[in-house]
């Protein structure tokens, strides 16, 4: 029976002045606290009974967690506290990194986003994370603060379990850091839910893909799925179909077959896993389809406008 | 648990609270200050009831800790009439039509509000999105979109500020 | 006692008049119960609740509860016998000897905090011995299934609820009609189907929530979140032994109800704790978590149906059987079974009909009334079938229609004459605005359109002894204040009343107030805020009361002025002699009374009417026919027709357009009755496509807006189209009767008829999600 609290249960709220003094904190009383950022998770979480924090250690203000920064040399860097209306209307984040945009408007409510933020979503390792997908293709790294001091681990290495990292006691995630995107770069992240807007996704389709000469397709595409494994999952088989063969329909066919072959989904009691497998084949075929099209008709202006500028 | 004493500016006034911990923004507003106008749907941050603004941008405040907004700038409900005067968005609203039992107006009004700073003339899909975290169960939402076209058409007229 | 409909009708009927209430809601400051300030006094009061579906209580243990600190108050069933209930006294206000779902209130904690209460509850400790449930309506209808109520025949009951006892069925309704036997050997064609509609909620924005304080004297006060002021005291009153007049129910603005917050849910709680601590407010607010499962929901129904036509297209026979999975208390439940079963032949005219409509106990949460009282549930199987045949046939759906709903006329299923109805005019209205007979393209080449229609028709289901009263008072500025016991759940309730009693007593509309909140020491009797009745009922009265008040002022006048009554009028807040022109403001008249002509004396006083309404031409129906000379008051009918489009790649049904029409008799605020066509569509639109209780063993898996989805204002339809109709009803106000409920009867046959006619599949019952729509597709072959 599902019986949470009227309200919060009672705990301690902690507002470190420094990440040292965060770490040791939250080192030092593991099993007893965490951090939060938006809160929309762990206010849930304690709400529902699901986990019994004495401690909520308020890490928004902390030095560099608020930050957006872009550098055409090094990438774009997201403070960990960024709420995610923030990315939305970021300038830098909607011309080079678009699918982060898209992917961030797809979550819950404009209120919500006032809160989530995108380290969050990742922190909190839901298989659905909206946006976990998009920072997987965009070879994400996460700067971590710990006891021991500051390291960066790549995306891919980070999830474990649902609602299991490797993050340990004393570790904050201080900001994502994306490479530069590839140029001609296009994206597209599709999420089913049951309504229109504002579900939690039933399952989520990110596509990234660039031209790229060094392959034999002249492409490389890559596919994440949401809400169908028990961790975000990349589907590196795609990736290796698109980038070896020459594509065209068929082969983004056989390529949403093996997403759906290679996805796991279960039953619960937001949807089956058989629909969630036959909708994982369904919606990779569209999205890599749309995506395609996209790299197409764009590498075709780039050419025309190569030639033009060739010709003159 | 520990109490904390916090000096949020509410409506324009400047307050002193005393909050424990585990205290909601919505918890304070409602219990601890009579600001009723705030309406408690569902505790978990789905139906947009609590929505208020804190430092200009809405938010559910049944998901915000009272103590987070030290120094922080809420504006709710009751602070959107001045003098006894309507702001545009609630006299759209009552001509339109979209008052039916109420409880999903407070919220629905600051969500406005709020669309409507950073989106003068938003289209009908801009819109919904924007109002996709207000729940309501008795207009069907009809009334209520209506309502938010109207005030921007008024707004156009009018072109004056939505805050003083 | 009605308004004649001949003469001119007087404003402000007929006109868009702003919600008396808008305003109040639209700043903040209109009070709901949980906003009224109690003070430090106020305790909290949390409940526990059963975990199990059906279990006997072996003992509970409270002795750690009331030891802890803030803890002011602990009760469980043994302080409380009596039995509650509106039509069937089936339970009691904690459970005594046994639990019969997940969610039974099984003891009660008061104090200082919620968390404080919630502590005291994880203290209580819980023996159960657990015992088989009945988790399906037809097992708990059959032999096998084991007893929920072994006491069923022991408990009170109304004259025209029929249960059977040692079974599970609370009530059978029958209706036995003419010869279905002889019937189907006529048929050309016949179709046989099984649906099942689950379980949902009505998710008021506002959750339950009810403030008690019992005084040393015994008297009690209840402010709640509530449709039935008057119903609840009685109701309350009765369980506990006391007289209804040492009990006062306060029931302020309601955020939503759609029957949630009728009869009794969980107020008596707040009562039976409020009882241990004299002196003291108790308030129990339900969490949205409870809300969809402790106080009431809209029962499920597994529903058989059988109907047959011959070849013009002409119904012949209808068999229906309906097991209503009413769950755990069947009190209010019965009478859903009851109004379903009168009903039953959907809004046509049907010469052999048999029909068995049972209440089935089962380990369910407690299905109560809810928004069309059974019609939705109902109209869900009926009106597909109804287009299966047609189709079977080759005949058009609307044509099907048009041949077979009722008319003026009519004989009903109950052996009734039809009254006066514009069925006819709503089904071809709204054929017309959807456009019916052409197909709009779809959106895309992976979607398909198609366009669906149903018809409904509901009376008020009620006692045939329901009554409303209203008194007006005037005051020195002449302006009007309306006393009602019915209540504005946001339907309007209070602007029509304020309407109608200044176009009956003579007064501008800006002139009149209505007294609120509902209070039952000062406001008039009013049965309940349900089945639609208020406009037509309370109306009645509060008309009939400003004609008292009316008369009184006449009378004065015509003395005052030595002449005829007959002649003179009150328009505009003047009273007027047609006669001698002569004029007086109401103001001069109606506290302080007329001085004679003389001077030696006076003449009149404080102006006040009164009025009531019951009505009292309602018959029984023969219990083992459900035959009678009539059997309700009226009914509104009406049709609904969508426009949607199916995505074959992920199955998602998207309604495009909405058009609906409803015979409303007499539109008393023509925006409101929109208003109302439209949150009802909308309402209806959601329980077709995304809402069901998920229960499981008993157990309800979704008790939250996650994973119970609502519509948003992103799932609603570009257009509604809504259409009012009005043929006069011969005894409502101005000729009105309701439409609160009716706009959400027929939108699920509507949309599952437009999914059909899109791409070719039918589901056994809603919702309609779109993994359910994408695996129907994929068994018929439609998608890959």
């Amino acid at each position: 029976m599902i019986n949470p609290y009227p309200g919060l249960p009672e705990f301690e709220y902690v507002k470190p002045a420094s990440l040292k003094e965060a770490s040791d904190f939250l080192h030092q009383h593991k099993n007893s606290a965490c951090p939060f950022l938006g809160g929309t998770d762990v206010f849930v979480r304690l709400r529902d009974r699901l986990s019994r924090e004495n401690y909520l250690v308020d890490i928004k203000r902390l030095e560099g967690l608020n930050n957006i920064s872009y550098d055409p040399e090094r990438g774009l860097t997201i403070g960990a506290a960024v709420n995610m209306n923030k990315v939305i209307v970021s300038p830098e984040i909607n011309s080079h990194y678009p699918i982060l945009v898209e992917a961030c408007r797809s979550v819950a409510s404009y209120q919500l986003r006032n809160r989530a933020t995108i380290a969050g979503n990742i922190c909190n390792a839901s298989p659905a994370g909206d946006t976990i997908g998009a920072c997987l293709l965009l070879d994400a790294k996460l700067s971590i603060n710990g006891v021991n001091g500051k390291r960066v681990v790549s995306l891919q290495e980070f999830f474990i379990a649902p609602g299991e990292t490797i993050l340990g006691p004393g570790d904050i995630v201080t900001s994502i850091h994306f490479p530069v995107p590839r140029p001609g770069t296009q994206g597209k992240y599709v999420k089913l839910g049951r309504n229109k807007l504002s579900d939690l996704a039933i399952v989520g389709v990110t596509v990234i893909g660039y031209p790229n000469n060094d392959l034999r397709s002249g492409y490389q595409i890559k596919i994440a799925l949401a809400s169908v494994a028990p961790v975000p999952l990349v589907v590196n088989q795609v990736e290796e179909l698109l980038s070896t063969s020459a594509i065209d329909e068929n082969i983004i066919s056989d390529a949403a077959e093996i997403a759906m072959k290679v996805s796991s989904p279960i039953d619960d009691i937001r949807a089956s896993a058989r629909y969630r497998k036959i909708m994982v084949r369904n919606l990779s075929q569209t999205t890599l389809q749309s995506v395609w099209t996209e790299l197409t008709e764009h590498s075709d202006n780039l050419e025309q406008s190569i030639k033009t500028s060739r010709r003159n | 648990m520990a109490i904390h004493r916090i000096f949020p500016t509410i409506n324009g006034e400047l307050e002193q609270v005393d909050v424990p911990s585990n205290m909601t923004l919505l918890k304070m507003l409602r219990e601890k200050m009579a600001f009723t106008g705030t309406k408690n749907g569902c505790s978990a941050g789905e139906c947009g009831a609590c929505t208020v603004l804190l430092n200009n941008e809405p938010v559910n405040s049944c998901l915000v800790l009272a103590v987070e907004c030290d120094g922080a700038d809420i504006v709710t409900i009751e602070g959107l009439a001045q003098d006894g005067k309507l702001a545009l968005v609630q006299e759209a609203i009552i001509k339109s039509g979209g008052v039916q039992c109420g409880f999903c107006t407070p919220g629905v009004l600051i969500n406005t509000m709020a669309l409507l700073d950073r989106n003068p003339n938003p289209s009908d899909s801009q819109i919904r999105e924007a109002l996709v975290g207000n729940l309501c169960r008795c207009t069907g939402y009809i009334r209520i979109i209506d309502s938010v076209k109207k005030t921007a058409q008024m707004l156009k007229a009018e072109r004056s500020e939505l805050w003083q | 006692m009605a308004v004649e409909h001949t003469k001119p009708i007087p404003s402000p009927i007929g006109e868009n008049k702003p919600k008396i209430d808008a305003r109040v809601k639209s700043t903040g400051a209109a009070i709901y119960a949980d906003d009224i300030q109690f003070g430090n006094n106020l305790l909290y009061a949390r409940i526990k609740r059963s975990p199990h579906p059906h279990a006997r209580i072996l003992s509970v243990d409270t002795s750690k509860a009331a030891t802890v600190p803030g803890v002011k108050a602990v009760v469980t069933g043994d302080d409380y016998p009596g039995y509650i209930g509106l039509y069937l006294q089936d339970r009691t206000i904690f459970c005594r000897d046994k639990v019969r779902y997940v969610g039974d209130p099984v003891a009660g904690v008061a104090a200082i905090s919620e968390e404080i209460a919630e502590k005291a509850l994880d203290s209580i400790k819980i023996e159960y011995e657990l015992l088989d449930p009945v988790l399906d309506p037809e097992f708990g209808a059959g032999p096998n299934a084991p007893l929920l109520h072994p006491d069923l025949g022991h408990y009170e009951v109304a004259n025209f609820i029929i249960p059977k006892p040692g079974t599970n069925i609370s009530n059978h309704f029958k209706i036995r009609k003419g010869n279905v036997e002889t019937a189907w050997k006529q048929c050309t064609a016949i179709i046989e189907r099984k649906y099942r509609i689950p379980h949902i909620q009505h998710v008021p924005i506002e959750p339950h929530v009810a403030i008690a304080q019992v005084e040393q004297s015994g008297e009690i006060t209840l402010w709640g979140s509530s449709q039935s002021p008057f119903a609840q005291r009685n109701l309350i009153a009765k369980a506990l032994g006391i007289s209804q007049s040492d009990m006062r129910v306060i029931a302020p603005y309601v955020g939503g109800g759609f029957g949630s917050k009728a009869g009794v849910s969980m107020e008596s709680l707040a009562v039976a704790i409020a009882m241990k601590v004299p002196g003291r407010p108790i308030k129990l607010l339900l969490t949205r978590e409870e809300e969809f499962y402790t106080a009431f929901v809209r029962q499920g129904l597994v529903s058989y149906y059988k109907m047959g036509c011959d070849e013009s297209g002409k119904i012949l026979a209808m068999e229906n059987t309906f097991y209503w999975d009413a769950g755990a208390y069947t009190e209010y439940g019965v009478n859903i079974t009851r109004a379903s079963g009168y009903s039953s032949s959907g809004p046509y005219e049907v010469p052999n009909i048999k029909t068995d409509s049972y209440c089935v106990y089962t380990n369910h949460p407690v299905g109560g009334p809810m928004r069309g009282f059974g019609m939705p549930e109902m109209h869900a199987g009926l009106e597909q079938c109804i287009d299966e045949l047609a189709l079977k046939l080759q005949i058009d759906p609307v044509k099907f229609r048009e041949i077979n709903c009722l008319k003026t006329g009519s004989i009903l299923v109950t052996g009734s004459k039809m009254h006066a109805t514009g069925l006819p005019e709503c089904l071809q209205k709204t054929a017309e605005a959807i456009r019916w007979g052409q197909d709009s393209p779809p959106s895309s080449p992976n979607k398909r359109r198609g366009k669906g229609i149903a018809l409904m028709w509901k009376a008020p289901a009620m006692p045939p002894n329901a009554g409303s009263s209203a008194w007006i008072e005037l005051a020195e500025d002449g302006y009007i204040t309306v006393g009602v016991g019915g209540q504005d759940l946001g339907q309007g309730a209070f602007t029509v009343a304020a309407q109608m009693a200044a176009a009956a007593l003579g007064v501008p509309y800006e002139w009149a107030r209505v007294a609120t909140p509902v209070d039952t020491r000062y406001s008039p009797y009013e049965w309940q805020t349900v089945a639609s009745r208020l406009t037509w009922s309370m109306g009645n009265a509060i008309v009939n009361a400003a004609q008292d008040a009316r008369r009184q002022i006449l009378d004065i006048a015509a003395e005052a002025w030595n002449e005829d009554a007959d002649n003179l009028d009150v328009v505009n807040g003047v009273v007027i002699s047609y006669k001698t022109e002569r004029e007086l403001p109401l103001e001069n008249l109606v506290v302080y009374g007329l001085p004679k002509d003389d001077d030696q004396g006076w003449i009149g006083g404080p102006i006040i009417g009164r009025g009531n309404f019951m009505p009292t031409y309602v018959t029984g129906l023969d219990p083992e026919t459900g035959q009678g000379e009539r059997a309700v008051v009226h009914y509104t009918t009406g049709a609904q027709a969508v426009d949607v489009e199916v995505d074959l790649v992920t199955g998602r049904v998207d309604v495009i357009k909405g058009a609906a029409a409803f015979d409303v008799g007499k539109a008393i605020n023509p925006d409101l009755v929109k208003a109302q066509m439209e949150g009802g569509f909308i309402q209806g639109m959601s329980s077709a496509l995304f809402e069901c209780l998920q229960l499981k063993d008993g157990v309800l898996q979704n008790p939250s807006f996650v994973d119970y989805r609502i519509a948003t204002s992103t799932d609603i339809p570009d257009e509604i189209q809504t259409i009012i109709v009005e043929v006069p009803q011969d005894d409502g106000p101005w000729g009105a009767r309701g439409i609160g409920e009716h706009a959400m009867v027929p939108t699920i046959p509507a949309i599952a008829n437009a999914i059909y006619a899109a791409v070719g599949v039918r589901l056994e019952g809603p919702p309609f999600t779109s993994e359910k729509i994408y695996l129907a597709m994929q068994d018929a072959g439609i998608v890959s």
